[in-house]
C-alpha cells in the first residue's frame, strides 16, 4: 500500500461507533473480492501441480453447483398453490 | 473480475452513492452487470431516503483528500487523524499508534503485556495490548484514530475491540494485508 494512495482502497468507515458492523462489512467485501482466501493460500507455497488440481476441482464444483441450482429452481416451479383447487 | 470490482468501488466513490445500501443489499454480487443494476436501483431509491438525513449522509468509503468533504472529528479532517497500525501475525499482534506525520505515540504488543510464547497468539492477549496502546495514546492526547490492519492472525478483530475498550474512538478500518503479485516464494507446505 505504500506505493499506492493510502486509505482509499479496502477502507470502511465506522458509523455511530459500531466497530463490529464495520469490521463485518470489511470482511465481507474482502471475502467477496477473494483477498482473504488468497492471503491464506499464500502462507505456504502451492506447487504448480497442486495449483492445477485445485483449479480443476474448483471449476468442476462451480459447474456442478450452478447446474444443480438451475435444476432446483426449475423443479421448484412445481411448488405452487394448486391451480385446480376444488376440481 | 477482482480488478473490475476495485474499479467499480472507486467509481462509486466519485459517483457519491449510498455505498452502505449497496453493501447490505443481500450480499455483493460480483457480476459487473448486476453491480450496475444495483447502482441504478439505489439511485432510484435515494429520493425516498432523503427524509432520513442522518442515514443517507453516511458514506461507507472514506473522504478523498482531493474532493472537499465536510466530515470532521473534533475539528480535524480525515487526513489529519492519527493512525493505529495493527500487525496481526499468526504468533503475535503488534499495535503502534502514529501521528499523520509518522511520529510515534504508543507501541505495544502481546509480548510487552507480559504474555509469553503460545499465549501471545490469542485474542485476549491482542485485546489487552489494544487497551494498553489506547491508554498510552489517550495520555498523549489522541481521541480519534484510523485503524490499519495487516495480516490474518488471531488478534485481528480483538485488537480493534481493545482499542475501543481502552477509550480511543475508531473512525475507519483499513485492511493492509500484503498481497504480493507473485513476488517472494513463501515457505514450503507443512505436511502434518
Amino acid at each position: 500500500m505504500s506505493h499506492h494512495l493510502k486509505f482509499i482502497a479496502r477502507t470502511v468507515m465506522v458509523q455511530n461507533g459500531n466497530v463490529d458492523a464495520a469490521y463485518r462489512t470489511l470482511s465481507r467485501i474482502l471475502t467477496v473480492d477473494g483477498i482473504i482466501e488468497d492471503a491464506k493460500r499464500r502462507r505456504y507455497y502451492e506447487k504448480p501441480c497442486r495449483k492445477r488440481q485445485r483449479e480443476t476441482y474448483e471449476m468442476c464444483r462451480r459447474i456442478y453447483n450452478t447446474e444443480m441450482a438451475r435444476k432446483i429452481a426449475f423443479l421448484m416451479r412445481k411448488n405452487r398453490q394448486d391451480p385446480w383447487l376444488g376440481c | 473480475m477482482t480488478r473490475v470490482l476495485v474499479v467499480a468501488w472507486q467509481r462509486f466513490l466519485g459517483a457519491r452513492l449510498g455505498g452502505y445500501n449497496v453493501a447490505l443489499c443481500g450480499g455483493i454480487h460480483t457480476g459487473f452487470q448486476r453491480l450496475q443494476e444495483q447502482m441504478e436501483n439505489t439511485e432510484s431509491v435515494a429520493p425516498e431516503v432523503t427524509a432520513n438525513q442522518s442515514k443517507s449522509d453516511f458514506r461507507l468509503f472514506p473522504p478523498v483528500p482531493g474532493q472537499g468533504s465536510s466530515l470532521t472529528w473534533s475539528g480535524k479532517k480525515y487526513e489529519d487523524i492519527p493512525i493505529a497500525h495493527i500487525k496481526a501475525t499468526y504468533n503475535n499482534t503488534h499495535i503502534q499508534v502514529v501521528s499523520p506525520e509518522n511520529l510515534p505515540f504508543a507501541r505495544t504488543s502481546c509480548g510487552t503485556e507480559g504474555f509469553r510464547n503460545a499465549k501471545k497468539a490469542t485474542a485476549i492477549a491482542a485485546q489487552t495490548a489494544g487497551i494498553a496502546a489506547a491508554a498510552k495514546a489517550c495520555r498523549k492526547g489522541v481521541s480519534h484514530v484510523r485503524v490499519v490492519v495487516k495480516g490474518l492472525g488471531p488478534g485481528r478483530m480483538s485488537a480493534i475491540k481493545g482499542l475501543t475498550m481502552g477509550g480511543l474512538e475508531v473512525i475507519s478500518i483499513t485492511d493492509d494485508t500484503p498481497i504480493p503479485h507473485n513476488g517472494c516464494r513463501p515457505r514450503k507446505a507443512r505436511r502434518l
